[in-house]
C-alpha cells in the first residue's frame, strides 16, 4: 500500500517553504498563517497515521518505496539508494512529538517580526528535514535529512539569534558536522558490507544497499567484507565492528548531547530565539537518541551488548555533570539547557541497560523531555519577551502578578523533576528500573543516577522559590511589562501541559505503541 | 607498414588537435589584422573550441576498449583521454561564456594562450610517454605564466614570477626524474614491457624516490602541497574567468596522468600519495581558515580539493580510479560556479574581500541561496553533487582498507572527513557575510538579475546532478581504464 500519507509529512512543508519564498513581500502577513496551516495539516495527517497504525504489527508500516539512485560503483558493483519511508512504534512516537512541538514552535514564532519570509521558509525546511529523519527507512535518505537539518538551523540561530549568535551558530554546525562525518563513515562501511540478494541476482552485479531492513539483518553481510562478524580485520587495534559502533556512539552522542561533547548546546540555546530553542531541545536532541537506538543498536546488536557499561557510565556522567552545572547557572535559559543535558543522560542510561524496560523508558523519556523542555523554553521566552532579561536573581514574587504563568511553570518544573502523575516521572522511573535490572551494569550506577533527580529537584525548586514566591520585586522596573500570559501563550503552554499530564497518568498510550517495536531488539 | 604510412594514418586520428593548431595560427593572423577591442578573436575562439569539442566527441564513438596507439607509442587515444578532453573543452566554453557575460575585454593574446593550454592539455591527456608529457606540460605551464602576467599590475608580476620560479623548479625536478627513469628503464614510455621489466629488477625504494621526483611536476600542476606556494598569489590577482579555467583544466588532466602512472603499476606509490594527500589537506584547510579574500580562500580550498581527488587515485587490487574521475566531473560545475559567484560578488561589492559582501544576500535573496548551494557543494554536503563525489572517494578508500588490511587507510579516511568538517568554517563565511551580517551601505548594491539567473544554472546543475547522478556515473564507468 502506497498511500503517500507519510511522504506528505515531508512534501507539504517543503512545498510551503518554496511557496513562501516565491510570494512577494506584499503578502508578508500571510507567511505565518501558511506555515501554521501546514503544521495543522501535519497534525491531522499524523493523527490519521496513529489511527491506522496497527500496534501489534512488528516491522515498518505505511511503507512507501521508490527506486531512486542506482549508483554505479566501479565496474562490478552498484550502490542502490532508494526513497523508502515507513514507521514503526519508535518512529511514530517521534513523529507525533515532532508535529506537536513544531506546531507549538510555529505559534511561538508569531513574535518574530524580522525577515519573516526567510524565517518561515527556513522553519518549514527544518520541519521537513526533521520529520524526514524519523521516517526514513534508508540510511542514505536518513543521512541526507540529518545533514540537511544543519543549514536551516545554522541560519535560524545565526540570523535571528542573540548578541553572540555568530559564535554559537558556527559552534553548533561544526560540532554536529564532526558528528555526522563519523556517521558517514559507518554508513559507507555498512553499505559496502551489506548485499541486496534479490537485486544482485537481477542485475548480475553486486548490489549494495542502504535499506534499514537489509542492514539490520546480519544474514545479508557479504562474506569477507569489512563488517562481517567473522572478519578479523582490526582498525587501530579494535575490531572493525567495534570501531564502527564507537564512531556511531560519538556521532549521535554529540547530537544527544552527551558530556563531554555537550558544550555547543548551552551556547546554541542561549543565543537562539525562543521557538528555535523549543525545536532544538524538543526535537533535535531526540534524533541523537533515535539514531543510537535505530542505527547503533539496530545494526550492531552483537557489539552493543558489550558497551552497556560504557554507555551507562556516560549517561551517569551527563546526568550528574549537567545537574551540577544547572545548579550554578544564573541565566534561566542556561539552567534549562543544562537540565536538558542532565535529562538526556537518562536516555543514555536506559539505552545502556539494553533491556525492554530500559529501552521503553529511554524512548518515553525522550518523548516526555520533548514536551517538558519545550515548555521550559517557552517559559524562559515569556519572561525574555516581556523584560529582555533572563537572570534568575532579577525576579522575585512573580506569582503575585502572574498567576496563570506560575501555574504553567509549576507544571513544567514539577514535571521535569519527576513528580508522579506527570510524564517526567515515568521516563526517569523506567530508565532507572531498566538500569537496575541490567546484568551488565553495576547497581551503583542507577543508584547514583537517582541523585540526578534530587539535583533537578534542588535547582528547579530553588529557582521556583526565588523567582515566584515572596514579595514582588524586580531589579529594574519591569512591573508594567509583566502582564500575565496572553491567549497565544496559554494555548501553547496549555497544550503541552495537558499532554504532559495525559502521558503521566496514562503512559500505556505510548507504551502500547512502543512495545512491539522494542521487543524486536531483544 | 612503413613509418611514413604510420605517421599519416595516425595523423588522421588527431584531427581535433590539428584543428586546434591551425586555428591557433589563424587566430594570430586575425589578431594582428584586427583593431584592439574587436570581437572577432572571441568569436573565432568560441567557434574553434566548439569545433574541437564536436570533433573530439563525435568521431571516436567506436573506439576499442584499450584505445589505439598513435605515432608508435607516443600517444594513446582511449576513451579516458577523450573524456578528459571533453571536460577540458567544456571548461574552456564556460570560461568563454563567463568572460563575455562580465564584459571582460580580453586582448586576442589571451585567447591565443588559452588555446595553447587547451592544446597542451589535449596532448597531455593522451600520452604515457615521458617526453611528450614533458613537452605538453611545458606548453601548458609557459602559457599559464604569461596568462597570469598579462594584466599590467605590480601584484600580477609578482605572482607570475612566483609561478614561473616554482614551475621551473618543479619541471626541473620532473626532468631529473624522467632522465633517471630513462637510464634505468631504457625507454621513455612507462607502459612499455621493456620499461616494466627493467624497472622490476631495481630496488623498490629507488623507484619510489624517482617516481616522486617525476611526479613533482604533476603535483605542481594539480596544486597539491608541498608544490602549492604559487597558488594563493596567482589566484588572487588573475582575472576571475582565467583563474576559473586554470583551477579546473590543468588539475583534471594532471590527475589523469597521475592515475596513468599509478595504473602502470611499476612502483608502489601509495605511501608517496598518502603523504601528499595528508599535507595537501592540512595545509589547504588550515590556511584557508584564516583567509579574508574570497579568491585566495578558493585557492587554498583548491589545494585541499586536490588532496581529496588524489584519495581516489590510490592503488588497490581492484582500483579503477572511479572515485577520482567522478570527483573531477563534479568539480567542473562546482569550482567554476564558485568563481562565477566570486565575480558577481566582486561586481556588487567592489572587492574580493569577504567582509565587503555584508548584506548582499539580504538584498538579493536568490543570490544568497545560490551562494549557499555552491558553498555546500564545496564542503560536500547533501543535497548537492559534492556529497556524491566525496561519498565515492571515501567508499573507494574503505574498499582499499578492506583489501590491504591496513589501518593507514582508515586513518586517512577519518582524517579526510574531519578536514571536510573543518572546511565548513571557511566555506560558510561567504553565505555568513552575505546573509547574516548587516550591510553598512545599502545603496551600493544593485542586484544583477541576469547574472544571478546564469549562476542559478550552476546551482541547479549541482542539485539535479545529485538527484539523478546516473547520467554522470554511467559516463564515467564507460571511460575507466
Amino acid at each position: 500500500m502506497q498511500s503517500g500519507l507519510l511522504s506528505s509529512l515531508i512534501i507539504l512543508p517543503l512545498i510551503a517553504s518554496i511557496v513562501i519564498l516565491l510570494l512577494p513581500e506584499s503578502y508578508k502577513g500571510s507567511y505565518r498563517w501558511i506555515a501554521l496551516i501546514v503544521q495543522i495539516l501535519l497534525l491531522i495527517n499524523t493523527g490519521t497515521l496513529i489511527g491506522g497504525f496497527e500496534a501489534n504489527h512488528t516491522g515498518y508500516q505505511f511503507l512507501e518505496h521508490f527506486e531512486w539512485i542506482r549508483l554505479t560503483l566501479g565496474k562490478t558493483s552498484i550502490l542502490s539508494i532508494d526513497y523508502i519511508v515507513g514507521i514503526d512504534g519508535l518512529s511514530l512516537s517521534m513523529v507525533a512529538l515532532s508535529v506537536v512541538v513544531f506546531f507549538v514552535a510555529n505559534i511561538s514564532s508569531f513574535s518574530i517580526n524580522k525577515k519573516e519570509k526567510a524565517y518561515y521558509s527556513l522553519f518549514l525546511l527544518l520541519t521537513a528535514s526533521v520529520i524526514g529523519c524519523f521516517i526514513a527507512v534508508d540510511f542514505f535518505l536518513f543521512f541526507i535529512f540529518f545533514e540537511f537539518m544543519l543549514l536551516p538551523m545554522y541560519f535560524l540561530i545565526g540570523i535571528w539569534g542573540g548578541p553572540n549568535k555568530a559564535y554559537a551558530s558556527l559552534k553548533f554546525i561544526i560540532y554536529t558536522l564532526v558528528g555526522s562525518v563519523m556517521i558517514l563513515v559507518v554508513m559507507i562501511a555498512l553499505a559496502m558490507s551489506n548485499v541486496d540478494e534479490f537485486f544482485t541476482s537481477e542485475y548480475k552485479r553486486t548490489v549494495f544497499s542502504f535499506d534499514f531492513r537489509i542492514l539490520s539483518d546480519q544474514a545479508n553481510l557479504l562474506k569477507g567484507s569489512l563488517l562481517n562478524i567473522e572478519n578479523p580485520i582490526k582498525i587501530f587495534g579494535v575490531h572493525a565492528r567495534d570501531f564502527m559502533f564507537i564512531l556511531l556512539f560519538i556521532g549521535f552522542g554529540i547530537k544527544l548531547p552527551m558530556v563531554p561533547f555537550h558544550t555547543w548546546l548551552p551556547d546554541a540555546h542561549v543565543e537562539a530565539p525562543t521557538p528555535i530553542s523549543v525545536v532544538l531541545a524538543g526535537i533535535l536532541l531526540k534524533i541523537g537518541g533515535y539514531g543510537l537506538i535505530r542505527i547503533a543498536y539496530g545494526f550492531f546488536p552483537d557489539i552493543a551488548i558489550n558497551y552497556g557499561l560504557l554507555i551507562s557510565i556516560m549517561g551517569l556522567i551527563s546526568i550528574l555533570y549537567g545537574g551540577f552545572n544547572a545548579l550554578a547557572q544564573k541565566d534561566l535559559k542556561k539552567l534549562i539547557a543544562y537540565s536538558s543535558v542532565s535529562h538526556m543522560g537518562f536516555v543514555l542510561l536506559g539505552i545502556g541497560a539494553f533491556n525492554v524496560e530500559g529501552f521503553n523508558g529511554a524512548i518515553f523519556q525522550m518523548f516526555s523531555h520533548g514536551l517538558l523542555s519545550s515548555m521550559l523554553f517557552l517559559i524562559a521566552g515569556v519572561l525574555y519577551e516581556r523584560t529582555k532579561n533572563r537572570e534568575i536573581e532579577n525576579f522575585k514574587g512573580l506569582a503575585k502578578i502572574m498567576p496563570i504563568f506560575t501555574l504553567m511553570v509549576a507544571i513544567a518544573f514539577f514535571g521535569s523533576l519527576g513528580l508522579p502523575s506527570l510524564s517526567g516521572f515515568i521516563g526517569e522511573f523506567f530508565t532507572l528500573f531498566g538500569s537496575f535490572q541490567a546484568t551488565t551494569v553495576p547497581k551503583v550506577i542507577p543508584i547514583l543516577g537517582v541523585l540526578g533527580i534530587v539535583l533537578s529537584a534542588i535547582y528547579l525548586l530553588w529557582t521556583f522559590q526565588k523567582m515566584f514566591f515572596g514579595e514582588f520585586w524586580t531589579k529594574e522596573d519591569f512591573k508594567n511589562n509583566l502582564d500575565d500570559l496572553n491567549q497565544k501563550e496559554i494555548i501553547m503552554l496549555g497544550i503541552l501541559s495537558a499532554l504532559t499530564m495525559l502521558f503521566g497518568i496514562f503512559p500505556n498510550i505510548l507504551f502500547d505503541l512502543l512495545n512491539p517495536t522494542v521487543i524486536q531488539f531483544f | 607498414m612503413t613509418e611514413l604510412q604510420e605517421i599519416l594514418a595516425s595523423s588522421k586520428n588527431i584531427l581535433p588537435e590539428w584543428l586546434l593548431i591551425i586555428g591557433i595560427l589563424l587566430l594570430v593572423v586575425i589578431v594582428s589584422f584586427q583593431k584592439d577591442g574587436s570581437n572577432w578573436p572571441y568569436r573565432f575562439t568560441f567557434l574553434l573550441v566548439l569545433g574541437y569539442t564536436f570533433s573530439a566527441t563525435y568521431f571516436y564513438e567506436n573506439l576499442p576498449n584499450d584505445g589505439i596507439k598513435l605515432f608508435g607509442d607516443l600517444l594513446i587515444l582511449d576513451k579516458t583521454s577523450l573524456f578528459f578532453k571533453q571536460l577540458v573543452a567544456l571548461s574552456t566554453v564556460v570560461f568563454l561564456i563567463h568572460s563575455r557575460l562580465f564584459n571582460y575585454k580580453f586582448d586576442g593574446e589571451i585567447y591565443f594562450l588559452v588555446l595553447c593550454i587547451l592544446l597542451g592539455l589535449s596532448f597531455l591527456a593522451m600520452t604515457t610517454h615521458f617526453l611528450v608529457m614533458y613537452v605538453a606540460i611545458e606548453l601548458v605551464s609557459i602559457s599559464s605564466y604569461v596568462l597570469v602576467a598579462t594584466k599590467n599590475d605590480k601584484k600580477n608580476f609578482e605572482a607570475a614570477i612566483k609561478y614561473l620560479i616554482f614551475g621551473a623548479a618543479s619541471s626541473a625536478i620532473m626532468l631529473y626524474g624522467i632522465s633517471l627513469f630513462y637510464g634505468i628503464g631504457h625507454t621513455l614510455n612507462f607502459t612499455d614491457s621493456v620499461f616494466l621489466k627493467s624497472i622490476a629488477i631495481n630496488s623498490p625504494l629507488i623507484i619510489q624516490i624517482i617516481s616522486f621526483l617525476f611526479l613533482a611536476g604533476l603535483f605542481f600542476k594539480i596544486a597539491a602541497a608541498p608544490f602549492h606556494s604559487w597558488v594563493p598569489d596567482v589566484y588572487e590577482v588573475t582575472s576571475t574567468p582565467i583563474i576559473s579555467f586554470l583551477s579546473f583544466a590543468p588539475k583534471a588532466v594532471g590527475i589523469l596522468v597521475v592515475a596513468r602512472v599509478v595504473n602502470a603499476n611499476f612502483a608502489d606509490l601509495n605511501m608517496v600519495l598518502i603523504l601528499i594527500i595528508f599535507i595537501s589537506l592540512i595545509i589547504g584547510n588550515l590556511a584557508a581558515l584564516w583567509q579574508t579574500n574570497l579568491k585566495r580562500m578558493l585557492g587554498y580550498s583548491g589545494i585541499a580539493q586536490a588532496g581529496f581527488i588524489l584519495i581516489g587515485v590510490l592503488k588497490g587490487p581492484q582500483t579503477d580510479f572511479y572515485g577520482a574521475f567522478f570527483y573531477i566531473l563534479t568539480y567542473l560545475p562546482i569550482t567554476m560556479g564558485a568563481f562565477f559567484l566570486a565575480d558577481i560578488l566582486k561586481k556588487q561589492a567592489g572587492s574580493d574581500e569577504m567582509e565587503d559582501f555584508k548584506g548582499i544576500g539580504q538584498k538579493n535573496i536568490f543570490l544568497g541561496l545560490n551562494a549557499v548551494i555552491i558553498m555546500m557543494a564545496l564542503v560536500g554536503l547533501p543535497p548537492t553533487i559534492g556529497f556524491m563525489a566525496k561519498l565515492m572517494v571515501f567508499s573507494s578508500i574503505i574498499n582499499l582498507g578492506e583489501a590491504m588490511h591496513s589501518s593507514v587507510y582508515y586513518g586517512l579516511l577519518i582524517f579526510g572527513l574531519l578536514n571536510a568538517a573543518i572546511s565548513i568554517y571557511y566555506y560558510l563565511k561567504v553565505p555568513y557575510f552575505m546573509l547574516i551580517t548587516k550591510s553598512y551601505n545599502q545603496a551600493r548594491y544593485n542586484p544583477d538579475f541576469f547574472l544571478t539567473v546564469v549562476l542559478t544554472y550552476f546551482s541547479i546543475t549541482l542539485v539535479v546532478f545529485f538527484l539523478y547522478p546516473d547520467f554522470g556515473t554511467e559516463w564515467v564507468r564507460k571511460v575507466l581504464f
